[in-house]
């Protein structure tokens, strides 16, 4: 029992690097109630960036400045995203959007694998080595880092949306687009500043997550990508605090499920989960309420 | 003077027709088609075989070339196709190498390709029955166990890694007789690491007098190794053997550094005593030991890894076995008297399939290679990792 709860809470605190990638996924849906599936590659594409700027490897520079780097990359990828994916191409065909991508996030990974020759590279961490023991069960320091950069995030991205001119512009933008620029609102800039917004944040994730695996990989992009998807509709398309808590949910489960039935079943439940929702609650656990539209 | 104004207008008049000169005539090319993972996360493996190709053929050419069967001397001209480390790839530029005009094929990296590849293969030579593809390939990567059985036009020049094991965990036995239990790390969706701990590493180790208290299992993909690092150290072995590339061996390390499981003795994968892992994880793969059919031991390894980095390349156990096919190759094709001719081709194919089923053995970088059944039993190194680099620990020939 003791190693069943274990292996939960193991998951559990991985799952915050899930809610990372899936807040990115939800923000940009509930903007532009599109989906930008180069989400995650752009965001292990800024770490790596990060890692490049800073020459880490032989400069040995420190980790937060390895993740400052990483942050700034990722703004700068985020609107280039947003450029390639979305700016040149007309909003009113979804699929265009899509598959535009769709492209980018292969291009984001092939472009890492002929940069790095597709070697792993070793990532920074903070408190990697720091466990925080409670009777029978640790923490791994780290992971409650990338818990409390979630946290962090989500509460910094609510104050931006509901506290600020921008956010207020994002929210009219988000439900009424028409509306917001007959208002004056400018709306491919308040998009192009979303992905930026959603960039920065991924630049996070993305060092989040290579402190926490503590190697980049272009193996990270399509877990991260499925992953993160999986946490956007099971939390609510659009819902930040939803992301954050269906990150830490698909992790619990997914150590859950490997425990009782193997790591090669362990997916195939993790899927069935997000079948249930689908079936059962296809709005997500924090499903938006019906709006005169 | 009648006959020197004769002989300069009969070169004049060549010239102007284009005919080529006589020593333009001589030099034909002895084409080699190189395949393996050029893009995805094996990149590495088909970019190192490709240098490694590039410079044996290099060397080859400025000594000569191949002498070919009619006296001639052909240029060695490579070509390096991607398969992506995916069978439907894989199989679609073998079909489309045998239908130019290469007349060997070297690689591939994965043996997930080079399991359906041999497959397309004819099965026996000379079968008219079968309408399998007649092309001769020796693969330099691809090394899960008995590939080659599958068709008679498969030869391989990987090492054998159920000697390397065996011979490594009969001297872990001898050097650390405290050493009682193993305990197994295994990737389980990669063809490669799974059938060198279930059909290796872990038949070896029980086979040495180990106990085999069990084994955790990931997948390739996988960033979380919390759940089986502690299964590990549940089990608190003596020995842990990793069967894992260096993705998921640097994350499993990482993971064991975490939660202070340190065994005696930590094996590893052959395939992960290359840079990879270094650049991953160097400090936490410190001691790790892994058998390895190459090493900067003597000159002519030196030098051969020396020229593969001119071509931008890495040596290892795999690019390394590159290189010495292209020199086998050129033996074979000048004891057979190919011909490189265009209208040959298929016969050429044929002599070099020949030619190399005759082998006994070969040369090797780090010795003599002996042959059987279109497999290779290679020379073989320990080495250890050290300081961040690969060192060798022991040579147990």
């Amino acid at each position: 029992m003791l190693d069943l709860l274990q292996a939960v809470l193991d998951g559990v605190l991985f799952g915050a690097t899930y809610a990372l990638i899936g807040i990115g996924f939800t923000l940009v849906f509930g903007v532009m109630n599109k989906l930008n599936l180069a989400y995650a590659a752009a965001s292990i594409g800024g770490a790596y960036c990060g890692l490049l700027v800073m020459g880490y490897a032989t400069s040995a520079a420190p980790a937060w400045a390895v993740f400052l780097a990483a942050f700034l990359a990722g703004g700068v990828l985020g609107y280039l995203v947003y450029l390639t994916c979305f700016h040149f191409i007309p909003l009113a065909s979804p699929l265009a959007t899509l598959m535009a991508t769709v492209g980018m996030l292969l291009l984001i990974d092939e472009i890492i694998v002929h940069a790095t020759d597709g070697m792993p590279k070793a990532y920074p961490a903070m408190f990697d080595d720091e466990m925080l023991r409670m009777g029978e069960f640790t923490l791994r320091g780290d992971l409650l880092l990338v818990f409390t950069v979630s946290v962090v995030c989500m509460v910094g991205l609510l104050a931006l949306l509901y506290r600020t001119r921008l956010g207020l512009a994002t929210r009219a933008v988000s439900e009424q687009p028409v509306a917001a620029q007959l208002c004056g609102i400018r709306v491919t800039r308040v998009n192009a500043a979303t992905f930026v917004i959603t960039g920065l944040l991924g630049g996070i994730a993305g060092a989040m997550i290579g402190a926490s695996v503590g190697t980049l990989s272009p193996l990270l992009t399509t877990p991260l990508t499925v992953k993160g998807l999986i946490v956007t509709v099971i939390g609510g398309l659009g819902s930040i605090p939803g992301a954050i808590v269906a990150g830490l949910l698909v992790g619990g489960f997914e150590n859950l499920f490997q425990q009782y039935r193997g790591v090669t079943e362990r997916d195939l439940y993790v899927m069935l989960l997000l079948f249930v929702f689908l079936v059962f609650r296809p709005g997500g656990i924090f499903s938006p309420r019906g709006g005169r539209d | 003077m009648k006959a020197l104004a004769l002989a300069v207008t009969a070169a004049l008049t060549s010239l102007a027709l284009g005919l080529p000169s006589g020593a333009a005539a001589q030099e034909r090319t002895v084409k080699i088609a190189g395949m393996g993972a050029k893009s995805g996360v094996v990149r590495s493996f088909g970019v190192n075989s490709e240098a490694a190709m590039l410079a044996a053929a290099d060397e080859i050419n400025k000594a000569g070339g191949v002498k070919l069967g009619d006296g001639t001397r052909g240029k060695m001209v490579v070509e390096f196709f991607d398969d992506r480390c995916t069978a439907e790839e894989g199989i679609s530029v073998t079909r489309r190498i045998a239908s130019a005009d290469f007349l060997v094929i070297v690689g591939p990296t994965c043996s997930n390709v080079a399991e359906p590849q041999f497959g397309i293969l004819q099965k026996k030579v000379g079968d008219a029955s079968d309408s399998g593809l007649q092309m001769p390939i020796f693969t330099d990567v691809a090394i899960k166990g008995g590939l080659a059985k599958i068709s008679e036009w498969a030869f391989r020049n990987v090492p054998s890694e159920a000697t390397m094991y065996s011979s490594l965990f009969n001297y872990v036995r001898t050097e650390y007789p405290d050493v009682k239990t193993v305990y197994g790390g295994v990737e389980e969706d990669f063809a490669h690491s799974r059938a060198t701990w279930y059909a290796v590493m872990k038949d070896r180790a029980n086979a040495n007098g180990f106990k085999v208290l069990g084994e955790s299992k990931w997948l390739l993909n996988d960033t979380n190794f919390a759940t089986q690092v502690r299964e590990i150290k549940k089990a608190n072995p003596d020995a842990i053997a990793i069967s894992a590339h260096p993705f998921t061996t640097c994350g499993v390390l990482k993971e064991m550094q975490r939660q202070g499981v340190k065994p005696k003795v930590l094996i590893g994968l052959s395939s992960s005593s290359s840079l990879e892992t270094l650049e991953g994880c160097a400090k936490q793969a410190e001691g790790m030991i892994i058998p390895t059919s190459f090493a900067p031991v003597n000159p002519k390894a030196i030098a051969a890894a020396k020229a593969t980095a001119k071509f931008k390349g890495n040596a290892d156990l795999h690019s390394m076995a590159a290189w010495e096919n292209m020199f086998i190759l050129k033996g074979v094709m000048e004891s057979e008297k190919v011909l490189a001719k265009p209208d040959s081709l298929q016969a050429d194919r044929r002599k070099i399939r020949d030619g190399l089923a005759k082998l006994k053995t070969t040369d090797g970088l780090l010795g003599t290679t002996k042959r059987e059944d279109r497999e290779a039993e290679k020379p073989y190194v320990f080495v250890r990792a050290k300081n961040g680099q690969w060192s060798v620990y022991h040579n147990p020939l």
